[in-house]
């Protein structure tokens, strides 16, 4: 693994430094400037919950933490790593020890099983949790062997919460993870996220546009054009339970 | 322009390398239409022409000797419109600068006007005075293999006496548009030509002044031949008329009929293998293409647009393709076809050999192009425009994976999750894997044909150069000789082995039918000349009776025991009989064997032989050749290196040609279907590739996944691919067989190396290219869109 050592360790006790962390598309007058100037710092084992509307640059910057995207300029610190002047390998081997994904779209393999595909991601992985053991935790331990096909959408994205543990990830990143779900099955999804949370100390960067949602987070960063406009601490976190939307 | 309409071009563009690929392909079996179709029309037509403006014979006989003025007697004949009586005889040739002699076939030209019958096209130079006797007109395929020019002197024995004859122009005659020397098979035209010349001075040289040995008819339109022949036989069987016969006991008139046949069959079979083909991969192509046009289908509708409105859509894009397919292929296939038609006329001599194919080839191929297109998009657009518009618009439904056979889990689930992704993908799509798996194996099939048909030239020449014939020189006589003629042979310069033959023409009469053939003496145990099967075993001739070839006993319709009727086509016109003692199975030649005392028995000429087979001492070829060079009892000289490098040389350049245009077509195809296979996987993964990626599987581990399932559908295509090659091969190979090859099928193994090599080779570079995709697919993208 292609590491980036920093001597001064920038992020000290933190999970994640970010600094002046641009993202631009395009040049000249044609320029879209999706991040802007971003400072951000997330502690271990926080769930910190990034709000905003569409466009707002929330995605943008879980791309970029997570390592499928690249800043513009700017220094994405995690660790003692500099994510930024990371190439391609190094960011892939950091996807595959660091973080685990959850999509709005679940992003299941069709042709395999829920086992499967758990298994698929636990076979580049160091420690993982077996399979079976992390479906069960998310409550599918009696559909292991179906298809997505033959699963209902919240049954997906819990296959898809059980694969993004399984590998014991670091970091969470879930990006609207309830978009697609009603709000009963919605409310199973970000349970099996909390106790993901509260049991592995995974830090967990949630992406939503739904205020009710926001409840759940240690903190709420709120998001507008690119930018971040506040960051709030929640006194109490509430339930999965208690959420309405 | 229509919205819509500009939706289809704009698609087309951005599909342009998947269109260029179908368009490639299919104009590729457009092509070798109009080139294989055409060629034969263009054959047919121009023989046809040729004929008719040069009045080619209808009816022919040789005679021993007739007075000139019996030439009335036979223009009387009713049905006969023209009549040209002629001497012809055979000559050696002592070419300049050419070791061996050569020989040629000597006809004689009227003294006032051309020819009535058989009239001759001059290319260069002019018509022979016939006030001089020297002077002469050689046939253009002799002409340009020797490199001969206007003026030139040629030494020739003529009955025994060497002339020097001048060459005055070069001509062509529908009876000599494919030219060989009696008893040979194969063409050799620097050595065996055609020469023209003065009636008196021909005549003079054999002996034949005031009279002829030679006639030749043209008859009216719609007469029956059966009653002429036996008029002009009655006329000339007082002058040992060996029986007047029709235009397909012409030499030349006869191979260009084998020829045309054997061409026939490959217009046939040949562009429809390749259309299949296209038509296959054209399926697979707009098949799925079509399928993820899904949603815009959905929205098209949506918007109000009728399922007609919408077919007519996707169709019009199919349509384009076909349009240019067929456009491309045509224009190539008319290329092609006049590369063809420059190669045919070094073959078939005629005045002129234009391809051309008429509009209702070019039509034909259109629609058959269009045919291809609309029957690969129709399945698709049809299932699409079923459906309604909101199902259309939502993502398809995760596409089942439910029932596997307990069989297959066992086996999975001994792999791993990557590799359990491929054969999932293979086993829950069969007919997409299928199609893919029949477009590589019939690319493998064509690449093994392609590579069968030299393999099989080379075991035929094997066999018969050096298996069969292992003699230097073959020598044939005027007239048959006293069996001493072999000690005046041996005792010829440079002479090791010589041992006696005869062949004698003949007409052989079974169950009503009659076929012309050469019954061939064979010498037991001959260290020569002998007549070798496919398995390279040889053929002794029976005790008694005859040995028919096998086609010739099918046409017949003769079996062992059945008593044959045997007619002479020369001197007395001896009638006789013989029993048939077995069938056999040579692989060059499908004539009648004897053994050859039997043979000469039952021609009642006992110990005479028409020819000898002479093994020489390499040191003195020179002299050898010198010595029979003036020897007068000789027709013809044939040697057995010359022939194999005139038939190697035939080889390359004909169907040499022909099957490099096939290796280049397959060639094409194969990497068409494997590309097309490629991207198109690659269009239908992206998605969970690209999940893959995100995930943290390295960019090696997520192309194995792509990889991975087109490398197992082209290991599968290996088996059928084989097995269809090796059997339509097979098919092929008696379908070509005629009378003068039985072809048998070669298992060539570096031929099917190669073909199952290049196919795969094909799969893999497509694999590669698609390859660079995964590195550019779009991680971001994919996890905001839904299927």
């Amino acid at each position: 693994m292609q590491v980036t050592e920093h001597s001064g360790n920038p992020t000290g006790d933190l999970t994640y430094a970010l600094r002046k962390v641009c993202k631009r598309y395009g040049d000249g007058t044609a320029a879209v400037h999706a991040l802007r100037d971003v400072d951000l710092e997330v502690k271990p084992a926080e769930m910190l919950v990034l709000l905003g509307p569409s466009g707002s640059g929330k995605s943008t910057l879980l791309n970029i933490m997570g390592g499928l995207d690249r800043a513009t300029s700017g220094e994405v610190w995690f660790g003692n790593q500099n994510l930024s002047s990371m190439n391609d390998d190094a960011l892939t081997q950091y996807r595959r020890k660091r973080v685990g994904f959850i999509f709005q779209f679940y992003n299941l393999i069709p042709s395999l099983t829920a086992r499967e595909n758990v298994e698929l991601v636990n076979e580049i992985a160091d420690d993982p949790l077996p399979a079976a053991e992390a479906l069960e935790l998310v409550g599918l331990g009696g559909r292991l062997d179906h298809f997505p096909a033959q699963l209902s959408g919240g049954e997906q994205q819990r296959v898809a919460v059980a694969r993004a543990i399984a590998k014991r990830p670091a970091i969470m990143m879930c990006d609207e993870p309830t978009g697609a779900l009603d709000v009963r099955t919605g409310v199973r999804v970000l349970e099996a996220l909390v106790e993901v949370n509260q049991r592995f100390g995974s830090t967990l960067l949630l992406v939503t546009h739904n205020a009710d949602v926001a409840r759940l987070g240690d903190r709420v960063v709120r998001f507008l054009d690119g930018g971040i406009r506040s960051i709030e601490s929640n006194s109490r976190r509430a339930a999965p339970s208690d959420l309405e939307w | 322009m229509r919205v819509l309409d500009r939706k289809v071009l704009r698609d087309l563009w951005r599909m342009r390398i998947n269109v260029f690929a179908i368009v490639l392909v299919l104009g590729c079996g457009v092509a070798i239409l109009v080139m294989a179709v055409g060629m034969r029309g263009s054959l047919e037509r121009t023989r046809l022409n040729y004929y008719a403006v040069y009045k080619m014979a209808d009816l022919a006989v040789s005679l021993v000797r007739a007075p000139a003025n019996i030439a009335n007697a036979l223009a009387a004949v009713p049905g006969v419109s023209a009549v040209e009586t002629r001497v012809t005889g055979l000559a050696l040739l002592d070419l300049p600068g050419v070791k061996e002699p050569a020989s040629a076939h000597l006809v004689s030209l009227p003294r006032i006007g051309r020819p009535r019958v058989n009239d001759l096209s001059l290319a260069q130079g002019r018509w022979p005075d016939p006030d001089r006797a020297d002077e002469v007109l050689v046939n253009e395929a002799l002409a340009t293999a020797n490199g001969f020019q206007l003026g030139e002197e040629l030494a020739a024995t003529l009955h025994g006496q060497r002339h020097t004859l001048r060459i005055v122009g070069i001509a062509n005659s529908p009876e000599f548009v494919f030219v060989t020397a009696p008893g040979e098979i194969f063409p050799q035209q620097d050595r065996f030509g055609v020469i023209w010349m003065g009636e008196e001075a021909l005549a003079r040289a054999y002996d034949l002044e005031g009279a002829f040995n030679n006639a030749v008819f043209r008859l009216s339109p719609e007469v029956d031949s059966v009653k002429i022949k036996r008029a002009i036989d009655v006329a000339l069987a007082p002058y040992g008329s060996a029986g007047a016969y029709d235009r397909d006991r012409m030499p030349s008139d006869r191979f260009l009929t084998e020829e045309l046949g054997q061409l026939a069959t490959m217009a046939a079979f040949l562009p429809t293998f390749f259309i299949v083909i296209a038509a296959f991969l054209v399926n697979i192509s707009l098949t799925r293409i079509i399928a993820a046009e899904r949603s815009n289908i959905g929205l098209l509708k949506a918007f109000g647009y009728s399922d007609r409105a919408v077919a007519t859509h996707y169709a019009k894009g199919a349509l384009l393709m076909a349009a240019g397919a067929a456009a491309l292929g045509s224009v190539a296939g008319w290329l092609l076809g006049r590369m063809m038609a420059s190669v045919y006329q070094e073959y078939y001599r005629f005045p002129r050999l234009e391809f051309e194919a008429s509009a209702g080839v070019y039509a034909g191929a259109l629609g058959i192009a269009v045919a291809c297109a609309v029957a690969g998009s129709l399945t698709a657009v049809i299932a699409a425009v079923r459906l309604a518009p909101a199902a259309a618009l939502a993502p398809p439904p995760p596409t089942s994976f439910g029932s596997n056979s307990a069989m297959l889990r066992s086996f999975s689930s001994h792999l791993d999750a990557k590799s359990r992704i491929i054969l999932r993908r293979i086993v829950r799509f069969p007919r997409r894997s299928a199609t893919t798996v029949i477009g590589i194996s019939l690319a493998i099939a064509v690449l093994v044909l392609a590579g069968t048909f030299p393999a099989v030239m080379e075991r035929l020449m094997h066999v018969n150069f050096t298996e069969a014939n292992r003699q230097d020189v073959s020598l044939s006589f005027v007239d048959a000789r006293e069996m001493s003629v072999v000690h005046g042979v041996m005792n010829l310069p440079g002479v090791i082995l010589v041992e006696p033959g005869r062949a004698d023409r003949v007409i052989l009469h079974h169950a009503g039918k009659s076929v012309e053939e050469t019954l061939i003496g064979l010498l037991p145990d001959a260290r020569l000349s002998r007549l070798v099967d496919a398995r390279l075993e040889v053929i002794h001739p029976p005790a008694a009776g005859i040995a028919l070839a096998r086609a010739l006993a099918e046409k017949l319709d003769a079996s062992p025991g059945d008593l044959l009727e045997i007619e002479q086509t020369r001197g007395r016109r001896l009638i006789t009989h013989a029993r048939v003692a077995t069938i056999v199975d040579p692989m060059v030649g499908a004539s009648a064997y004897m053994e050859i005392d039997a043979l000469a028995r039952l021609m009642r000429e006992p110990g005479l032989i028409t020819g000898v087979n002479v093994r020489l001492d390499a040191a003195q070829y020179d002299r050898f050749n010198a010595a029979i060079k003036e020897a007068p009892a000789l027709a013809g000289a044939s040697f057995i290196n010359l022939a194999e490098r005139s038939m190697r040389e035939n080889f390359d350049r004909g169907v040499g040609v022909m099957n490099f245009i096939y290796l280049s077509f397959a060639s094409v195809m194969a990497g068409g279907v494997a590309f097309s296979a490629a991207r198109i996987t690659l269009a239908e993964q992206e998605r969970d590739l690209a999940t893959l990626r995100v995930l943290g599987f390295t960019r090696l581990e997520v192309s194995y996944v792509l990889v991975g399932e087109l490398a197992a559908l082209g290991l599968l295509a290996v088996v059928p691919g084989v097995i269809a090659g090796t059997l339509i091969g097979e098919w092929l190979m008696k379908l070509f067989s005629n009378d003068l090859y039985s072809f048998p099928y070669v298992f060539n193994a570096a031929g099917y190396a190669v073909a199952i090599g290049f196919a795969l080779g094909c799969v893999a570079a497509a694999a590669m290219l698609v390859r660079t995709g995964v590195d550019r697919l779009d991680m971001v993208g994919v996890l905001k869109a839904r299927d």
